[in-house]
């Protein structure tokens, strides 16, 4: 079989792959990094979404061997090594931003590819229109939308701390 | 099970193309959900670590686009409102994930009646630049795309770019689509229009496209004639425009209801050029 050389999380990994193996089947099924969630198999809900050289895709639209050198990272690569949460997860748990929980490591790594792409800010209806490759069936949008808006002005240095949700 | 090529130089994807036809993948967008839970068997051809058909630039006559650029590479590139409508349609090409995987020349080699690609590059005047080992051709879009997924591209050929020419006056450009919803959706009409503008405002020459509406996307001649040497005013657009468009019933639409949405989409167009 191939074999294909690509870092995942900042680690090189080296794999044999089947031709027709997705990235996502490399990354679930070899590396066993299952944080990476496969809900529609065709592209449309975004559960999927890892970073490919610092762009968000979809990884059950991609051959691993087409990510042959490529920079991934995935859901399990954003915390710092001591635990620290990535502001954007510190932010989705802040703001209670998942229900079920499936869609959220997609929510995430699209949040975060969306964010560094707009130094300038995004408004609510910018970050609603960036999601619109990821799907929430337990229509959790609204809180995500709100704690992508906390985490954008961490992310972008506007303040040090994260903005605490309001008690209900 | 198929083979799985990923060439590095332009020759040596022709040489594998000339000895075995291949399905020539880029992002792989439409390529993947067609085919879920069937075993693959197709030979492919990744041609994405092709320098060579890498990005856009501007040439002496206008501007090329490599086979291999992606829709979020055209929305970055720096480009002037001539491509406004190109930029319209690849800002609106499914999420954000799947305009940072697919690519302007996919949309236009996969050929379906609803992409979103071709009625731009039928109002931008491309042409198709294609390779093969036993040599190169040219063919505008209109003689590229035969009809629903068919195209003039023979199995030892690539598509390496798509040309632009640039306007010979200040031009502007629009793209509007019609869906059930804004994005992820197949499009159930789509608009684009590009105009080229004499210095007292009239229009000097105008291209303009429907897509979704017959099994390619087609250019309107006669409303375009109808526009020449006029300012846009959408009470020029008529119903009689509309003759070479043959749209069918289906799930998304009527035929009578894309007829009546590409009337009013053509008038929105023409009001959106002024």
């Amino acid at each position: 079989m191939p074999r294909v050389s690509l870092t995942v999380n900042g680690k090189p990994v080296s794999a044999e792959v089947e031709d027709r193996t997705l990235l996502v089947e490399l990354l679930r099924e070899t590396l066993r990094l299952t944080g990476t969630h496969v809900g529609c198999d065709t592209s449309q809900c975004g559960a999927c979404v890892v970073h490919v050289n610092g762009d968000s895709i979809k990884s059950c639209t991609l051959l691993a061997r087409q990510a042959e050198g490529a920079e991934v990272v995935t859901i399990e690569g954003l915390a710092a090594a001591d635990g620290t949460l990535h502001p954007m997860q510190e932010a989705f748990r802040e703001y209670h931003a998942l229900q079920c929980g499936f869609c959220t490591p997609g929510m995430v790594m699209s949040a975060i590819d969306l964010v560094k792409k707009n130094p300038q800010g995004l408004s609510e209806q910018e970050i609603r229109e960036g999601l619109e490759g990821n799907l929430c069936r337990c229509t959790g949008y609204h809180n995500i939308v709100k704690a992508i808006d906390a985490a954008q002005q961490v992310m972008h240095g506007k303040v040090k701390e994260l903005p605490r949700a309001a008690a209900e | 099970m198929g083979s799985y090529l990923r060439p590095t130089s332009l020759p040596e994807a022709l040489a594998a193309l000339a000895a075995t036809p291949r399905i020539v993948l880029a992002g792989g967008t439409d390529y993947y959900p067609a085919r879920v839970g069937r075993p693959p068997e197709d030979d492919l051809l990744d041609i994405t670590a092709i320098p060579a058909l890498a990005g856009i630039a501007e040439t002496e006559e206008g501007w090329r686009i490599g086979a291999a650029t992606t829709w979020t590479e055209v929305v970055e590139a720096p480009l002037p409102p001539l491509f406004d409508g190109l930029k319209a349609a690849a800002r609106e090409v499914g999420g954000a994930q799947i305009q940072n995987a697919g690519t302007v020349a996919g949309n236009l080699c996969n050929a379906s009646p609803a992409a979103d690609g071709i009625p731009n590059l039928l109002a931008l005047g491309a042409t198709v630049h294609l390779a093969s080992a036993s040599g190169d051709r040219v063919l505008p879009v209109a003689e590229f795309v035969h009809g629903n997924r068919r195209t003039a591209r023979r199995a030892d050929e690539i598509v390496t770019a798509i040309h632009i020419p640039g306007p010979k006056r200040a031009a502007r450009s629009v793209f509007l689509k019609l869906g059930a919803r804004r994005y992820l959706v197949i499009s159930i009409v789509m608009v684009a229009a590009v105009a080229e503008f004499d210095e007292d405002g009239t229009i000097a020459s105008a291209r303009i496209a429907v897509g979704s509406c017959s099994a390619a996307a087609v250019r309107l001649p006669a409303l375009e004639a109808a526009l020449a040497g006029q300012r846009p005013d959408p009470a020029l657009v008529a119903e009689a425009h509309l003759a070479p468009l043959s749209p069918i019933d289906d799930v998304r639409a009527s035929a009578a209801y894309r007829r009546d949405a590409a009337l009013t989409l053509l008038r929105r167009a023409v009001e959106a050029l002024r």
